[in-house]
C-alpha cells in the first residue's frame, strides 16, 4: 500500500507539535518535582497503587464514571467523545494490522487507512466487520460531537445550569475538534461513493453523495475534503496543548502521580502543572459554586481560576474570592484540589516574610484549670457563650478534669491567617500554640472549633496530643456510657461545616450525636455536598450582604426539612446560619447539655 | 360609621376614643385579654418620670365610659376592603386603622452579651417589670452595686438585620439608669453607648443631670462581649473610644437596652392587602409629611408604632392624625 | 508616659490640607463598607490581638481614611485575622478585608 499522500501533511505536522510539546511539559514538570515527591514516587512505583492508577485511568479518562453521577446524559457526551475516539484509533490500528501483518505503517497510514486501502478488495467477511465496527464507533462519536453542540446552546439539558466561557485558544481548538469527526465523515462517505468501500453508515452517506453529484465532482472532491479532515486534525493537535484539551493526555500522569501520594501543598510547586493543566473546563464547577448560585459573582470559579493560573493570568481578586467550602472539588470528575492550588497562588500573592511580627505572643499564657485533657474554644467560639457553657457542662458530667486553653482569650490558631496566604506568619501562632499545649503535657486536645481542628490536625506537629473535635468527644464518651442523655420528642436537622465535613472527613460522629437526642432530618444538599454557611474565613472578598444572601438560600434549605430546629458543630456556622433562618439554631453541645440525664 | 382599630395599645386607644369623640363607632381588636399593649410593662416614662399607669388608667376610663367596643383575645387574620377577618369571624367596617405596634428585640440573639445564658444580664424591658414589681435585684437575691447599661442591642446592628436606630433606647437608657441611681444611691452606673440621640424636649436635659447630678458615666464604646466571672458577675469588654483603648470591667449586672422590631404581624397585613414594609420591615405610611398615618389603601390608615419606632407622646399624636384622617375619608363616602 | 493623642505643638495635628489621601480613596472605592464604620469600638473590644499588644483596628484604619499612613502598615501587621472583629461588626464591614487591603496599600511605608 502507498502511503504517500500530500494531504496528511498538516495532520503530520499537529501530532510532532503536540509529541515535542507534551513531552517538554512533562518532563519539564516531572524534573522540577521536589526530591521528597521523587522518592515517594520511587517507593510507590511498583506498588498497588499503580495498579489502581490504570483502573482509574480507563474508569475516568476514558468512561467518565464521575460524570456520570452527575448527569447521565452529560456522562454520555463525555464518554462517547474519549472511549469512542480512543476505540477508533485502537481499531483503526487492530484494522491496520489485519490488512498488512505486522509490516512498520506510519502514523498517518492508520488514521487515514480507508483512503489508503481504497483500491485494495474488500470482499472478506472479516473486513466487512471492520468496516462496519468502524462506521458505528465513528457514529458513537459524532453522537457525543451532537451533543456538545446542543449543551452550547441548551445546558439545562445536560444538567448544567451554567457552562464555562471560554479563551480565544480553547475556540479554536474546539472549533476544529467540533470539525475533525463530521469532516472524517464526510471524507469516509466521499471515498466510499467512488470504491464503494464503506460501512453502514459512510456506505449509506456515499450513496447519497453518488446520488447528486457526478463522479467528476466526487473525484474532485475527495481530495479536498481529505484535506478538510487532516487539517481539522493537524490544528486540534497544535492547539491541544495549549488549550483545554491538554487534560486529555495530563490527567493520566495527575491519576498516577495522585495514587503514588503526590499532592499540592500551601506553598506552589511543579505537580501543581499536572493538576492546573488536567482541567478540561467542563465547567461541572460552576454550578455547585454559592458565590456564583446565590451571589452572582461569575468570574471566580475553580475553572476560572485554574484557567487564569494557567495562563498566568491569575489576579489576587479571583484567587482571594472563594469561600474554599470544597464543593467545587466533590462534584470535579478528575479531582483536582482546587483549594490547596487556590492556597497556594494566595501564598504567592500575599505571603510576607514574618519580619518577627508576632513576637510580641512570646509568653502569652491565659490558660486555666488542670487537667489532661485540653480544651481550645477557638476564636469564635468565645462570641458563642452556649456552646462554652454547653462544653463546661458536659465535662462536669463526664467528671472530666479540663485544662482551658483560652478561655480568657488565647492565641488564634493560625489557619485564617494561613487561608489568606500568609503562610510563615502563621506558623508563628501554630507554633506558640504547640509550646502552650506541651507545657501543660496534655494528652487529648479537644476543639469546638472545625476550623482550629483543621489546623491541629494538618499544620500542627503534636505527637502525642490527640486531636478531637468536640464531635467526635462527646460522640466517644456517649458511647462509653461517660454521658447519658434524655431522648426529646424535637426532630432537628444537622448542617455540615466545610471545615468539619469536606475539611475533615466528619460526618458520622455528629449525626450520632443529634440521634442521641432527636430525630435527625437530613437537608436535599448535605454531607459531601453540604452547603457552605457563606461566612467562611477564608473569603476575606465578600461583603456583608453577601455573606447573608447565602445564609438565606442555605437557611431555605434546612427549613425545608420541616426540621425544629438546626443543629451545627462550628460556632461559626451557627452565628450565620442564624442570620439565615427564623429556625433556631444550636450547637451540638448545646443539645447535649441541655438533655444530660442527671445522675442519683 | 364603624371603624376596626387593630390593636389596643395607647395609640389604638387613643384612635378609638378620638373617633368616638368626632361621633363614629370604633371597635378596638386586642390579641391578648387586656388592653394596653407594651405601656402595661413600663414603669415611668422619660422624660419626666410619669409613672405609666397614669398615663393609661385614665385613657382605659374613658374607654369605659364612652363604651367603646373592645373584642380582646382575638387574632386579625386579614384586613378587607369592607372590614377585617377575625378568629371570632368577620368583623364589618368602613375603615381600619392598624395600630398592631412593634416588638421587642429578641436579646437572646446576640448570644454574646449572654442574656438568657447569665443571671444577671437583663434587658430593659425586664428591669421596668422590676421596678412594677417593687423589686429589683440581683438573681442571688442581693443588691447590684455596679450596674451597665448597653446602648442599642438590636439597633442599628446588620448582624441581627435591624438597621434602624430605635430612637426612644437612648433616653430609656438615661432614664432607667437615673431610677437605679435612685434606687441604689450607692451604685456605679455606666452607659455605654455609640451616639446618645436626645431629640426630644427634656431629653438633652435629662442627659445632662444624669452626668450632672446622678453621678452617672457615660462611656462611647459598644460592648462586644460579656463573660461570667465567679459570683454571678459579669466581665464585659469594650473599647473606650474616646480613649481610644480596650476596656473590661466587672460589673455586678448588665442590662441591655433592646430596641423596635417591626411587629411580626406586619408581613400579614402585606399579604392580604398588598400594603408594602419599609427596608426594616415596619409598615411604610403613604409617604413620610402629608400622608404619614395614611397607608396606600384609601380606607386602611396606621398609628403608632406599626410604621416606625416612636415615644408615647408621637404615638398619641399619630392616633388624633388617624383618628381626623379617618373621618375625613368617612364623609367622602 | 501616657499618651493622651494630643499636644501644644501643631505637628500633632492631623492636616487634612497637606496630607495625601489618594490611598485612602483607593481603599474607600475597594471597600466602600468601610465609609459605614460608626466608632463604635466592637472590634478592638474583641480583638485578639488588641488583647496582648497596642494594636488598635478602629485606631489604625481611622488614622488611615484621614491621610496618616505611618506605621499603619506595621500596626496591622499585629493582626491575627482571627475574623471576631467582623463577626461583632454591627455595620457588617468586612474588617478581614480591610486589614488586607491596608496591608496591600500600604506595605511601603
Amino acid at each position: 500500500m502507498n502511503f504517500n499522500s500530500s494531504f496528511a501533511l498538516p495532520f503530520s505536522v499537529g501530532v510532532m507539535v503536540l509529541f515535542v510539546v507534551i513531552t517538554y511539559k512533562y518532563v519539564r514538570w516531572l524534573y522540577r518535582l521536589p526530591d521528597g515527591d521523587k522518592r515517594q514516587i520511587g517507593r510507590n512505583l511498583f506498588s498497588r497503587q499503580t495498579w489502581k492508577a490504570v483502573w482509574e485511568c480507563v474508569t475516568e479518562s476514558l468512561l467518565h464514571r464521575r460524570i456520570f453521577r452527575v448527569n447521565p446524559v452529560l456522562g454520555y457526551m463525555h464518554m462517547s467523545l474519549a472511549f469512542g475516539w480512543f476505540l477508533l484509533i485502537a481499531t483503526g490500528f487492530v484494522e491496520t494490522v489485519a490488512y498488512m501483518g505486522w509490516t512498520p505503517v506510519p502514523l498517518r497510514g492508520h488514521v487515514f487507512f480507508k483512503y489508503y486501502s481504497r483500491e485494495a478488495v474488500h470482499t472478506e467477511m472479516w473486513q466487512m466487520v471492520f468496516t462496519n465496527v468502524m462506521d458505528a464507533l465513528l457514529l458513537f462519536v459524532l453522537s457525543g460531537v451532537a451533543l456538545a453542540w446542543t449543551k452550547r446552546v441548551y445546558s439545562k439539558m445536560l444538567g448544567m445550569r451554567r457552562t464555562t466561557r471560554h479563551v480565544w485558544g480553547d475556540r479554536v481548538a474546539l472549533t476544529a475538534l467540533w470539525c475533525i469527526f463530521p469532516a472524517r465523515l464526510l471524507a469516509e462517505s466521499t471515498t466510499s461513493a467512488i470504491w464503494h468501500n464503506g460501512g453502514f453508515l459512510t456506505g449509506w452517506v456515499g450513496s447519497l453523495l453518488a446520488d447528486a453529484m457526478s463522479p467528476e465532482t466526487l473525484v474532485a472532491m475527495e481530495s479536498v475534503v481529505w484535506w478538510v479532515y487532516s487539517f481539522a486534525l493537524g490544528i486540534f493537535f497544535c492547539a491541544m496543548p495549549f488549550s483545554r484539551y491538554m487534560h486529555i493526555f495530563t490527567e493520566v500522569p495527575l491519576i498516577f502521580l495522585r495514587r503514588w501520594g503526590i499532592k499540592s501543598d500551601d506553598r506552589p510547586k511543579s505537580f501543581d502543572h499536572f493538576q492546573l493543566e488536567a482541567c478540561s473546563r467542563c465547567g461541572i464547577c460552576i454550578d455547585p459554586c454559592q458565590l456564583q448560585r446565590d451571589a452572582g459573582i461569575n468570574t471566580v470559579q475553580g475553572v476560572y481560576f485554574l484557567r487564569d493560573r494557567r495562563y498566568n493570568m491569575l489576579s489576587a481578586e479571583v484567587a482571594d474570592n472563594c469561600l474554599m467550602c470544597g464543593r467545587c472539588s466533590e462534584r470535579c470528575p478528575v479531582g483536582v484540589d482546587i483549594n490547596s492550588l487556590r492556597l497556594n497562588s494566595r501564598y504567592t500573592f500575599h505571603n510576607s516574610p514574618s519580619f518577627r511580627r508576632y513576637d510580641y505572643l512570646r509568653g502569652v499564657d491565659t490558660s486555666q484549670g488542670e487537667g489532661k485533657v485540653g480544651y481550645f474554644a477557638g476564636c469564635m467560639t468565645l462570641l458563642s457563650p452556649r456552646i462554652l457553657q454547653a462544653m463546661e457542662r458536659i465535662f462536669e458530667a463526664a467528671d472530666e478534669q479540663v485544662w482551658w486553653a483560652d478561655r480568657n482569650g488565647g492565641v488564634c490558631c493560625g489557619r485564617p491567617l494561613k487561608l489568606t496566604g500568609e503562610v510563615d506568619a502563621a506558623r508563628e501562632m501554630m507554633r506558640h500554640n504547640t509550646q502552650l499545649f506541651q507545657k501543660y503535657e496534655i494528652t487529648t486536645l479537644v476543639t469546638s472549633c472545625p476550623i482550629c481542628l483543621k489546623v491541629f490536625r494538618e499544620d500542627y506537629n503534636l505527637q502525642d496530643i490527640e486531636v478531637l473535635h468536640h464531635s467526635e468527644y462527646i460522640q466517644r464518651l456517649l458511647a462509653e456510657g461517660r454521658l447519658k442523655v434524655t431522648p426529646t420528642a424535637e426532630a432537628y436537622t444537622y448542617h455540615d461545616p466545610c471545615e468539619l465535613g469536606r475539611g475533615c472527613g466528619i460526618y458520622d460522629e455528629p449525626r450520632a450525636v443529634v440521634k442521641s437526642v432527636a430525630t435527625l432530618l437530613e437537608p436535599s444538599e448535605t454531607r459531601n455536598m453540604a452547603l457552605c454557611c457563606g461566612s467562611s474565613i477564608a473569603n476575606t472578598a465578600i461583603p456583608d450582604g453577601a455573606q447573608l444572601k447565602i445564609a438565606r438560600s442555605l437557611g431555605q434549605s434546612l427549613e425545608a426539612t420541616g426540621a425544629d430546629g438546626v443543629v451545627t458543630a462550628c460556632p461559626l456556622c451557627k452565628k450565620a446560619v442564624r442570620r439565615g433562618t427564623t429556625l433556631p439554631v444550636y450547637d451540638l453541645a448545646e443539645i447535649v447539655a441541655d438533655n444530660l440525664t442527671t445522675r442519683h | 360609621m364603624k371603624v376596626t382599630i387593630i390593636g389596643g395599645g395607647v395609640a389604638g386607644i387613643q384612635t378609638a376614643l378620638a373617633l368616638k369623640g368626632l361621633g363614629h363607632d370604633p371597635v378596638i381588636i386586642e390579641k391578648e385579654d387586656t388592653l394596653g399593649g407594651k405601656l402595661r410593662g413600663w414603669h415611668r416614662l422619660f422624660p419626666v418620670m410619669t409613672p405609666a399607669r397614669d398615663v393609661l388608667e385614665p385613657m382605659l376610663k374613658q374607654l369605659r365610659d364612652q363604651q367603646i367596643e373592645v373584642m380582646a383575645s382575638t387574632e386579625v387574620q386579614a384586613i378587607e376592603s369592607d372590614g377585617v377577618v377575625t378568629s371570632r369571624g368577620k368583623v364589618e367596617s368602613r375603615a381600619t386603622v392598624v395600630c398592631s405596634g412593634f416588638d421587642l428585640f429578641d436579646a437572646t440573639l446576640k448570644e454574646e452579651y449572654g442574656y438568657g445564658i447569665y443571671d444577671n444580664v437583663i434587658t430593659s424591658a425586664d428591669l421596668e417589670q422590676m421596678m412594677n414589681n417593687g423589686k429589683i435585684a440581683l438573681a442571688d437575691g442581693t443588691q447590684p452595686h455596679r450596674i451597665a447599661f448597653l446602648h442599642c442591642v438590636g439597633s442599628r446592628d446588620e448582624k441581627v438585620q435591624q438597621r434602624h436606630c430605635s430612637k426612644v433606647c437612648c433616653v430609656t437608657g438615661v432614664k432607667q439608669a437615673i431610677e437605679m441611681r435612685r434606687w441604689f444611691p450607692h451604685s456605679e452606673i455606666y452607659n455605654f453607648y455609640m451616639d446618645i440621640r436626645m431629640f426630644g424636649p427634656g431629653y438633652e436635659e435629662m442627659y445632662r443631670s444624669a452626668q450632672q447630678e446622678h453621678g452617672i458615666q457615660f462611656i462611647r464604646g459598644r460592648i462586644s462581649e460579656a463573660a461570667p466571672v465567679k459570683g454571678g458577675k459579669v466581665q464585659i469588654k469594650a473599647e473606650d473610644t474616646l480613649v481610644g483603648r480596650p476596656l473590661k470591667m466587672t460589673v455586678d449586672m448588665l442590662v441591655l437596652l433592646i430596641g423596635m422590631t417591626a411587629g411580626c404581624s406586619n408581613s400579614r397585613w402585606t399579604e392580604c392587602t398588598g400594603l408594602s414594609q419599609s427596608d426594616s420591615h415596619f409598615m411604610r405610611p403613604l409617604d413620610m409629611f402629608e400622608g404619614n398615618v395614611r397607608s396606600e389603601l384609601p380606607n386602611v390608615f396606621y398609628a403608632g408604632t406599626v410604621t416606625s419606632p416612636k415615644t408615647i407622646g408621637e404615638s398619641l399624636n399619630e392616633a388624633n392624625a388617624a383618628a381626623m384622617r379617618v373621618a375625613a375619608y368617612l364623609e367622602t363616602l | 508616659m501616657i499618651d493622651f493623642g494630643f499636644g501644644v505643638n501643631t505637628a500633632r495635628a492631623i492636616n487634612m490640607d497637606t496630607n495625601d489621601l489618594d490611598t485612602a480613596r483607593e481603599i474607600f472605592d475597594r471597600l466602600p463598607d468601610l465609609q459605614a464604620c460608626m466608632a463604635c469600638g466592637s472590634c478592638t473590644a474583641t480583638c485578639t490581638a488588641g488583647a496582648i499588644t497596642s494594636f488598635n483596628f478602629r485606631k489604625v484604619h481611622t488614622l488611615v481614611r484621614r491621610g496618616e499612613y505611618g506605621e499603619a502598615y506595621a500596626e496591622m501587621s499585629k493582626c491575627m485575622l482571627c475574623g471576631k472583629c467582623r463577626l461583632v461588626c454591627p455595620r457588617g464591614i468586612n474588617t478581614r478585608g480591610v486589614v488586607l487591603l491596608i496591608k496591600k496599600k500600604l506595605g511601603d511605608y
